[in-house]
């Protein structure tokens, strides 16, 4: 990669046309405060170069102007074409030279070019497929010769082990589903029944151009999956019918109900009418999301017309895939080209870019090719000139428009299989194309793989019962695979903030530069050297996503899990938990000639059961190891142990008809029937089975495997099979879900909790002084999977044996696979309230894992970070030092510091997200209220909808609410303003304390929250509060605080002779300061690259933030005070 | 003295003339200003100085800026280094979401062999590479001339390296036949628990002309100057910070002082003194430190022979130049880079021409806007620093006929050796004092 900038002939002058003199607005930046003659020693910059040719620059504003001005009154439906037309011509050809040029360096970056087996096409096609999608075409008349008409066409698209991109045309498959056949309806009864339908469904489909709606009506024999059914199959009607879409409303006009001759109005039951048509096509051709596929030389033919920009376009019938599955060779990763990133635009003062107003200044692209560590593309392009950048290749150009399009051009050129960002879905994807909407310019949302295919802006709301209703935007990239690290991280981890910046704090452990937007209008307004400024910023913001996608190998996760569950990959992230399982449960139905039932959407109305159980917690604090029994896989292995399975649940009405024999069924704690194996072998069993044996396995290859790449995909797929293995029993659960079975759920949790309850009699019973064990065994707590003993025992290895022994005999009383295993001990153990614990955890008796919490407030946002650093602090002194004097003398110190003003301002911080504007808000919140108040102060820098909104609660008038206490930290440490430390004792710091040491203090309370140290109170005096403009500022003594009446005196006549020592603590402190302002100031000096440029970054997320700028600002009055001195 | 009976011998005496403007911060305030000035200062003052010695080494190489290099073109670049460490400490440390569980152990060193150095000037970065160019030995902050070219992979390959190499210096006084001694003493620790007054008493006994016969009186009588680099006070820690203090805390602070300042006035009253602060002085943290306040020494500061200078600190005696620190800007390379003594430490930053190239990114130095007062102009004749852990002294040649008198002070309230330099020809010795105890 070359550094080479770019120059282009003519218009970049128009662009850089603003007035030498550097903005005032951009005074912190050294171009600016460098010019004190030094700058003209400093390099000329190229953009300095060209202002001296002022002629050239009047020259090119004429030319340029008029065409600005035509932009500009044009209406927005007017066509791009019809634009062109109105360039001078000499302009047009130079744009057309621009874009050659333009061209030629995306060029570079294309994929490989085809061998000459490919370009002729008599190669057997093997690739990793990545996305699945089906369009309605016409019918292929080669492949299919006896069809016509549209039909579902289905796209897959992929990559070869070369790296060439494939599109896959797939002819052939039918969309359909099944419904019970009503007895006694014979082969002319079909043909009826197929007439009626078609003619309810062409009412249906008036306009419809398909000859035959319904294709055809095939008797089968198969099986419900629901209840336990002595007969092994019933005939059932397959339902062919045209399109996917024809499905739903096929199943409409049946599930109302059908007028037959004969049978009168009847309405049916429809099974796997809910299946997504490319789901059903990869469950039935066995595709797995991810999978490689294979087809022969020979048996697909080049497609007649590219329909996209692949580089293999093929037409195939469907029964001419070859599948394999992820095995050997086929588990290996495809070279997919992943794009990463990210976009800047140009926001009002005071705004939140919207793209109705504000142009997208540049773009950020890092290209990286699946598996290795570098990406071998970066690019930013950027409006108007940009100083070059080493390694990145720069592309700058006059117009936004020409920006959109270079990007365009890029996609198109780099064809990438993946496309990740952060915030991309939501953010800048539809920010770019509503924006080329705004300028007019249709030509450039054609970002997919389909030519001529626009890609659009789609609302929409995913909503999960376990992530919660979120409202997106989607943009379908046709062919690529979108993949948002944001979702992403939503979905995974739990975090107390998801700004790009706390992410990569969390995982890469990097503080990310963060460059407030009113600033971004700024660097974008001044010269080309502050334009290169923002773009190393917005390439560094491009770069992390893909840095947390290789950190968190995302990639290879994913992939697994889409090969796993056999659903394509998109459907992770676009779907929720059911699809997946879903998926597993149709293609083990079908191998088992089972159909599931489209149950209707019953809603929450199927009530709800009994959950996990939890032994009651003996709070206290345990300072005798506590040996912890884990059930392995407690949910999957009760299915399997009891065999719980649709199709073994016997009906109330079964159970009294069937006479089915005691010892083959089995009747659950919540009193449901379900069959034993040796009758009917579940299916959700069976799944489990496979998962947890494929988990073994994987993890056994695990162990083997050397290559890091293999390793790799082998703990992605075992950690897929284990969250796939986990969701079975959800899925159950989920009553609004597919095929939700609320006896399974209920019988699975009320065994779990009969299990808990057995293990704690057992253990009690057994591990007994009378047993001739040395004490009494104790349960002091127990969770959905898990139980807590005290053996009594004093130390950890006698624990971990007693453990042991306990897990193997109590073990040995289950049914099999269900499993106790005895895995840590806790020593010591803070045991506060159920779900809520401390301790450090053993794993060997030889040394401590690590410190084990949870349900501690460690992480909330809500919580300042005091409230995370005491409690932090104190368990460490209460854990590992063993130290609880030191520990409650920590608490009393912290207190006292908070109450007498010594606290460090961005420990007391709080943030919350403004999500909308204070009209909206129902309830005043203090964060919406500080905001408003901070726009009355000065709009520009105030927060926006969806910034975060970091506050303090400060002292104000009594009786004021809590609302109207918050302020602006930056303002409080310029104003010295009090802050309000009854706020943060009560309300922040005393609930989580409290909980710690009642367990350990008697009185906690009283010792901790009411003690001598919070007595003495210091309240700092605000310099712009309303009595302060009354007082006059009089000197004190340093040493007294005593008047004095001499401006050039430092200390009062009563404290001379106190010289050395007061110096000694005046220096004490600016010393202690500039020891912290060097820290401060160079690190972030670190972070934002760069020693010889000033620092601009404001995050907010940052923990040094508020210190740095107090830092700076304390410096400066220290400085003072010991100016004082120099008499 | 008058208390003597032998004859009378006359101290001798010297020119000295005083340094330390460019160490002065005066009307010098904190007005938000952040390190990139000093930064670029620094590489302005050196690419000028680079940009004049290419001729005489490489002129056939073009000059190119960071953002000029084009990939296999052969060029010279010069712009500040930056060291990417792996284990440096920072601040952000202290947030870190895990606490671990065993307390970190402080070490010593940092350097680590996956460090790679970067160049940096106003318009970018380069990662260097090449083997001439050892991570070890450079810091960040220095400023130096590269011959290399841009590689395949955006990176620079570095074949040569040019550093900027010991300055001008005044020419040496004519050859004198006379000895005249200085005497150079760091880390007194007064009021340390381990240090041992009587061993400093000694030393000013001796240096004021109170111990020994004739012929140490003569050689006493030949010291014309002593300079103290450093830590000369040990305060308890935890009395600055906090409250008011209680009347017995107030005396345990200052008693150390009014100790310090009792063997000043001895010494101040007999031979020139120059006392310099050190990291545990009460004086501020930031380099440039600044003298320590005359309240402190109410009574040695009544002698005009008595000065209170800053850290770094240069004066010259009889136009023989000297230089020197308490010790903090080879404490701090030594924490960041390598090498086999402290000496070579030394000898680096002259030739780097910067006595503290690491300020202010490992070293806490003041936001200069338009200077950077560690750049060494001229060459000095003797170059020291205080509180070394052991007395080490060379003398080390420029290409231009300069001569230099390296000299690592030990810290003496730990070893109870002070340093004495005999100006006639440079020659150095250890001063050691022992007391023993038979107990």
């Amino acid at each position: 990669m070359t550094s080479t900038h770019y120059k282009r002939p003519s218009l970049k002058l128009a662009g850089i046309s603003f007035p030498p003199s550097p903005n005032p607005a951009l005074s912190p930046l050294p171009s600016a405060v460098m010019n004190n003659g030094s700058s003209t020693k400093k390099r000329p910059s190229p953009a300095a170069a060209t202002h001296n040719q002022p002629s050239q620059i009047q020259q090119q504003q004429k030319k340029h102007h008029p065409t600005m001005e035509e932009e500009e009154e044009m209406d927005e439906d007017v066509v791009f074409l019809d634009e062109t037309l109105l360039m001078e011509e000499s302009q047009l050809l130079r744009d057309m030279e621009e874009r050659e040029a333009i061209a030629s360096r995306l060029a570079k970056w294309k994929r490989p070019a085809l061998s000459p087996a490919y370009q002729s096409y008599s190669k057997n096609i093997v690739f990793q497929q990545l996305e699945i999608d089906y369009v309605i075409g016409e019918t292929h008349k080669e492949l299919l010769p006896n069809s016509s008409g549209q039909a579902a066409i289905i796209r897959i698209f992929g990559v070869t082990r070369e790296g060439h991109s494939v599109c896959c045309h797939v002819h052939g498959f039918e969309p359909y589903f099944y419904i019970s056949c009503p007895p006694g309806m014979g082969p002319d009864d079909i043909s009826h029944f197929h007439q009626i339908l078609e003619g309810r469904m062409r009412e249906m489909n008036r306009n419809n151009r398909v000859p035959k709606l319904v294709r055809r009506i095939e008797m089968v024999q198969k099986r419900s999956i629901m209840y336990y059914q002595q007969q092994g199959s019933h005939p059932f009607l397959k339902i062919v019918v045209a399109l996917p879409t024809m499905v739903a409303s096929c199943r409409g006009i049946l599930d109302k109900g059908i007028h037959i001759d004969g049978l009168g109005m009847k309405s049916f039951m429809t099974f796997e009418s809910n299946v997504l048509f490319a789901l059903r096509f990869m469950i039935d051709c066995n595709i797995v999301g991810g999978n490689w596929i294979e087809v022969p030389a020979r048996k697909y033919k080049k497609s007649a017309k590219n329909l996209s920009y692949c580089q293999l376009e093929f037409d195939c019938l469907y029964s001419e895939l070859i599948s394999h599955s992820p095995e050997g060779e086929f588990s290996e990763m495809a070279p997919f080209r992943i794009l990463s990133f990210d976009i800047e635009c140009a926001g009002r003062k005071g705004h939140f870019p919207e793209p109705t107003h504000d142009p997208v200044i540049q773009i950020a692209n890092l290209v990286t090719l699946q598996g290795q560590d570098q990406p071998f593309v970066r690019n930013v392009m950027t409006l108007n000139s940009c100083s070059p950048i080493v390694g990145v290749d720069v592309m700058s150009f006059d117009t936004e428009r020409e920006v959109l399009l270079g990007w365009r051009d890029l996609i198109r050129e780099v064809d990438p299989d993946i496309v990740i960002g952060y915030n991309i879905c939501k953010f800048d994807l539809p920010y770019l194309i509503q924006r080329a909407e705004v300028l007019g310019i249709p030509e450039f949302p054609m970002l997919g793989r389909i030519r001529n295919s626009r890609v659009r802006v789609k609302d929409t709301t995913f909503s999960s019962r376990q992530y919660g209703t979120r409202e997106s935007k989607e943009v379908t990239l046709e062919g690529r695979v979108q993949f948002d690290l944001l979702q992403a991280m939503q979905r995974e981890h739990k975090l107390s903030s998801y700004s790009l910046n706390s992410v990569s704090a969390h995982f890469l452990n990097e503080q990310k530069e963060d460059v407030h937007h009113s600033i971004i209008s700024d660097l974008q307004n001044g010269n080309s050297e502050t334009r290169r400024r923002l773009a190393v910023y917005c390439l560094k913001d491009a770069y992390l996503p893909q840095r947390l996608l290789d950190k968190l190998m995302f990639i290879y996760n994913y992939v697994e899990m889409a090969r796993v569950t056999g659903v394509p990959i998109s459907f992770l992230l676009s779907r929720g938990q059911s699809i997946k399982v879903l998926s597993q449960l149709l293609k083990k139905a079908r191998q088992k000639n089972l159909v599931l039932p489209n149950v209707k959407q019953a809603g929450s109305e199927q009530g709800t059961y009994e959950g996990a159980t939890v032994l009651d917690a003996r709070a206290g604090f345990y300072e005798k190891p506590i040996a912890t029994l884990d059930f392995a896989s407690l949910y999957p292995s009760i299915m399997m142990a009891y065999n719980l399975c649709y199709c073994t649940l016997v009906t109330p009405e079964d159970v009294r008809k069937l006479n089915l024999p005691p010892e083959s069924i089995n009747k659950t704690p919540s009193g449901e029937t379900f069959v034993k194996s040796n009758l009917q072998k579940g299916i959700l069993p069976e799944i489990l089975e496979e998962l947890l044996t494929a988990r073994k396995r994987a993890k056994a290859d695990l162990k083997e495997a050397k290559d890091p790449l293999v390793k790799a995909v082998l703990d992605g797929r075992q950690l897929a099979l284990k969250i796939s293995a986990n969701s079975v029993y959800g899925f159950t659960g989920a009553t609004i879900g597919q095929l939700p079975c609320l006896e399974i759920s209920s019988s699975v949790t009320s065994y779990g909790r009969q299990m808990i309850e057995h293990t704690k009699k057992l253990v009690e019973e057994k591990f007994t002084t009378m047993g001739g064990y040395e004490h009494n065994a104790e349960v002091i707590y127990g969770d959905t999977d898990s139980v807590m003993v005290q053996f009594g025992v004093p130390t950890v290895e006698a624990a971990m044996n007693l453990g042991r022994e306990a897990a193997d005999y109590i073990s040995g009383t289950f049914t099999k696979p269900i499993k106790l295993e005895f895995e840590k001990v806790y020593y010591p153990y803070l045991l506060i309230s159920k779900k809520r614990y401390a301790g450090l955890l053993w794993t060997k008796p030889d040394k401590f894992d690590k410190m084990d919490t949870k349900g501690i407030e460690t992480v909330r946002r809500d919580n300042c970070l005091l409230v995370k650093n005491l409690v932090t602090e104190c368990l460490h002194k209460i854990l590992i030092d063993r130290d609880i004097p030191g520990a409650v003398q920590f608490v009393k110190n912290t207190i006292s510091d908070l109450l007498m003003n010594r606290m460090d301002l961005s420990l007391l911080v709080i943030t919350k997200g403004l999500t909308k504007t204070g009209d909206d808000y129902e309830v005043k919140a203090a964060h919406v209220e500080l905001a408003e108040r901070m726009r009355k102060r000065d709009a520009a820098t105030a927060p926006n909808v969806g910034d975060r909104v970091p506050y303090v609660i400060i002292k104000a008038a009594k009786g004021a609410k809590a609302y109207e206490k918050s302020e602006d930290p930056i303002y409080v440490l310029e104003n010295n303003i009090p802050i309000d430390p009854q706020y943060y004792l009560e309300n922040q710091i005393s609930k989580p304390l409290l909980r710690i040491f009642e367990p350990i203090l008697k009185n906690a309370s009283k010792e901790l929250l009411q003690g001598s140290h919070t007595r003495s109170i210091s309240i700092s005096t605000p310099s712009n509060s309303g009595i302060m403009k009354f007082a006059k500022k009089q000197l004190t003594c340093i040493g007294c605080k005593a008047l004095i009446s001499g401006s050039d005196q430092t200390l009062c006549s009563h404290c001379k002779g106190r010289e050395a020592e007061l110096y000694c603590k005046t220096v004490a402190n600016v010393s202690e300061l500039e020891k912290l302002f060097g820290r401060l100031w160079t690190q972030c000096q670190e972070c934002q690259g760069s020693l010889h440029q000033d620092v601009l970054c404001t995050s907010r997320d940052c923990p040094i933030f508020y210190r740095r700028k107090k830092a700076q600002k304390d410096m400066g009055e220290a400085k003072v005070q010991l100016d004082r001195w120099s008499f | 003295m008058e208390a003597m009976e032998v004859d009378y011998i006359q101290r001798k005496q010297s020119t000295y003339q005083f340094l330390d403007e460019g160490f002065k911060i005066q009307k010098e305030m904190y007005r938000g200003q952040q390190y990139s000035q000093i930064y670029f200062a620094r590489l302005h003052l050196m690419r000028t100085l680079l940009y004049s010695l290419l001729p005489n080494w490489k002129p056939h190489l073009p000059v190119c800026t960071v953002l000029g290099l084009e990939q296999g073109k052969e060029c010279i670049i010069v712009g500040t280094l930056y060291k990417h460490m792996k284990l440096k400490p920072t601040i952000l440390d202290e947030y870190s979401k895990e606490r671990s569980a065993a307390p970190l152990v402080k070490p010593h060193n940092f350097t680590h062999p996956d460090d790679h150095l970067v160049l940096e000037d106003e318009s970018g970065r380069v990662k260097l590479r090449g083997n001439v160019l050892l991570p070890s030995v450079y810091v960040t902050g220095i400023v130096v001339a590269l011959h290399g070219k841009e590689t395949d992979a955006g990176d620079f390959w570095v074949e040569d390296i040019l550093e900027a190499g010991l300055p001008e210096q005044i020419e040496p006084p004519l050859k004198s036949e006379e000895d005249k001694y200085v005497v150079f003493v760091s880390g007194l620790s007064v009021g340390s628990s381990t240090s041992n007054p009587l061993q400093f008493q000694l030393l000013v006994d001796h240096m004021t002309g109170y111990l020994g016969d004739e012929k140490e009186l003569n050689i006493a009588s030949q010291i014309v100057q002593v300079v103290i680099a450093g830590n000369s006070v040990e305060i308890p820690g935890g009395l600055l910070s906090g409250q008011n203090l209680a009347s017995k805390d107030q005396s345990k602070l200052s008693e150390p002082v009014k100790e310090l300042d009792i063997l000043l006035t001895q010494i101040a009253a007999g031979v020139p003194l120059d006392i310099m602060p050190g990291p545990n002085d009460p004086a501020n943290f930031a380099l440039p430190q600044q003298p320590l306040h005359r309240c402190l020494f109410p009574g040695s500061s009544a002698y005009n022979t008595f000065k209170s200078c800053t850290n770094p600190h240069s004066f010259e005696l009889d136009n023989i130049r000297f230089l020197g620190t308490s010790g903090q800007n080879i404490d701090d390379l030594e924490k960041y880079s390598e090498a086999k003594d402290k000496l070579e430490f030394m000898e680096r930053t002259l030739r780097w021409r910067h006595i503290a190239p690491t300020a202010p990114n490992t070293l806490g130095c003041y936001p200069f806007t338009d200077r950077d007062p560690f750049f060494v102009e001229r060459c000095p004749h003797v170059y020291f620093v205080g509180n070394q852990d052991s007395y080490e002294t060379r003398i080390i040649k420029g290409s231009e006929g300069q001569v230099v008198r390296l000299i690592c002070i030990p810290r003496f309230g730990e070893t109870g050796i002070a340093v004495v330099l005999n100006m006639r020809n440079l020659e150095c010795h250890a001063l050691s004092f022992g007391t023993e105890f038979s107990s």
